[in-house]
């Protein structure tokens, strides 16, 4: 199946859009779309974040927001902790949404990027749904992506699914700015590095794959548990090694898609 | 590199404004000849062919046609003798003529 076989939405207000995918779920895909959002925001950019992952949505528990949203008073995108923000969330519960059909949650996705007012944005993040099946391909067809990451942890299981997500983005020729590895490793208190995962195995998917490798994000309690109290790590506890992590993987991101020059595209011949 | 402004400044000559504000000038038969294509990349390792046949297009002064951008990394030329096949990357383009610096009329 080819790009060009479905129109793309146009989303002229937003620079650049950036997929978090992972083959499975339960890795850690929304924690990483949440701090990548939130990193960059704290880098001064106007960032939008879309929870697409209409199966499992977690980013209203993570960026502290409880039960719906009353559309008549509360406009949306939501404005939490300095980012536009939507998740089908906040319109039914989430137990609700997994009812839904294929096509309705197209429908929804696509109503949520065109008919919502998301402003200037130099960063969209949309955390997809784990997994590489239709919903994830037409998704990644229509929505204008200028790149994905993809997250795995350290398990084979993991990683044989994030190498289906690779081959997908391949398909659609989406570029992969690379791989995340995350619950790669804890700091045990006595200080040492422990790995319960074989290790290394993020890394070498990547050079498997010929897709650069961003790093890996350590497994500690501080992450969860800032997901669970709605203040996402990056600013919650922004000197913890995770939260460094989840910046330098941000500044990739800027530097591989803000000096790319899809921004301005190459002048034409001038007739003098 | 990227360009800022490309133009014929000269009937005979592709003038072409880079970012840091340097110019490189490329005559245009230069150009062609430097023509990146597989089949003229072939034929410049050969000898010449005595008895080929000139083409009426090649029988006048080389013209430019067009030159239309190629994504966000390379042009692509088509010239009056009907080549259409190369495209020019930046990198390309950049090296292959010195870069001056000259003052923008
Ligand atoms: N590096 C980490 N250290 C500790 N807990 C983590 C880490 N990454 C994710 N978690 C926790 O693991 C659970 C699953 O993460 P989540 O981001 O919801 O995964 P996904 O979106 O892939 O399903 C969450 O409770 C989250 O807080
Ligand atoms: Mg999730
Ligand atoms: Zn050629």
């Amino acid at each position: 199946m080819s790009n060009a076989s479905m129109p793309k939405i146009e989303l002229p207000g937003i620079r650049n859009v950036l997929a978090v995918a992972s083959g499975k779920g339960g890795v850690g895909k929304s924690t990483v779309a949440v701090n990548i959002a939130v990193a960059l925001q704290m880098q001064g950019l106007r960032v939008g974040l879309l929870d697409a992952d209409i199966y499992g949505p977690s980013i209203p528990l993570m960026l502290g927001v409880q039960g719906q949203v009353d559309q008549a008073t509360t406009p949306l995108p939501l404005d939490r902790h300095g980012l536009k923000v939507m998740s089908i969330g906040f319109l039914v519960p989430p137990e609700k949404a997994v009812i839904w059909r294929g096509p309705m949650i197209h429908r929804a996705l696509t109503q949520f990027l065109t008919q919502l007012d998301w402003g200037e944005l130099d960063f969209l993040v949309i955390d997809l749904p784990p997994g590489t099946g239709d919903a994830q391909l037409t998704l990644t067809q229509t929505v204008p992506l200028s790149a994905a990451v993809v997250v795995t942890t350290p398990q084979e299981v993991s990683l044989i699914d994030a190498r289906k997500g690779l081959e997908m983005f391949r398909e659609v020729r989406v570029p992969v700015l690379g791989i995340i590895e995350n619950m790669s490793y804890f700091m045990g208190d006595d200080g040492k590095k422990y790995e319960p995962f074989r290790s290394g195995g993020g890394a070498r998917l990547a050079r498997h794959c010929s897709v650069p490798y961003l790093g890996e994000i350590p497994i500690d309690a501080r992450v969860a548990a800032s997901g669970d109290e709605g203040t996402p790590l990056v600013a919650r506890h922004p000197d913890s090694p995770a939260a460094q992590a989840f910046d330098r993987i941000a500044k990739v991101v800027r530097r591989e898609l803000e000096s790319a020059p899809a921004a301005n595209p190459l002048p034409g011949l001038e007739m003098t | 590199m990227t360009p800022t402004r490309i133009r014929l400044a000269r009937p005979d000559q592709l003038t072409i404004l880079w970012q840091d504000g340097l110019t490189t000038c490329h005559p245009l038969e230069r150009l062609r000849k430097a023509c990146p294509c597989a089949s003229c990349r072939e034929e410049s390792g050969q000898t010449a062919d005595p008895f080929r046949v000139l083409k009426p297009a090649e029988l006048e002064p080389l013209r430019l046609v067009k030159i239309e951008p190629v994504g966000h990394y390379a042009y692509k030329i088509l010239w009056s003798d009907g080549h259409d096949t190369g495209i020019y990357s930046l990198e390309y383009l950049r090296g292959l003529e010195k870069p001056e610096l000259i003052p923008t009329t």
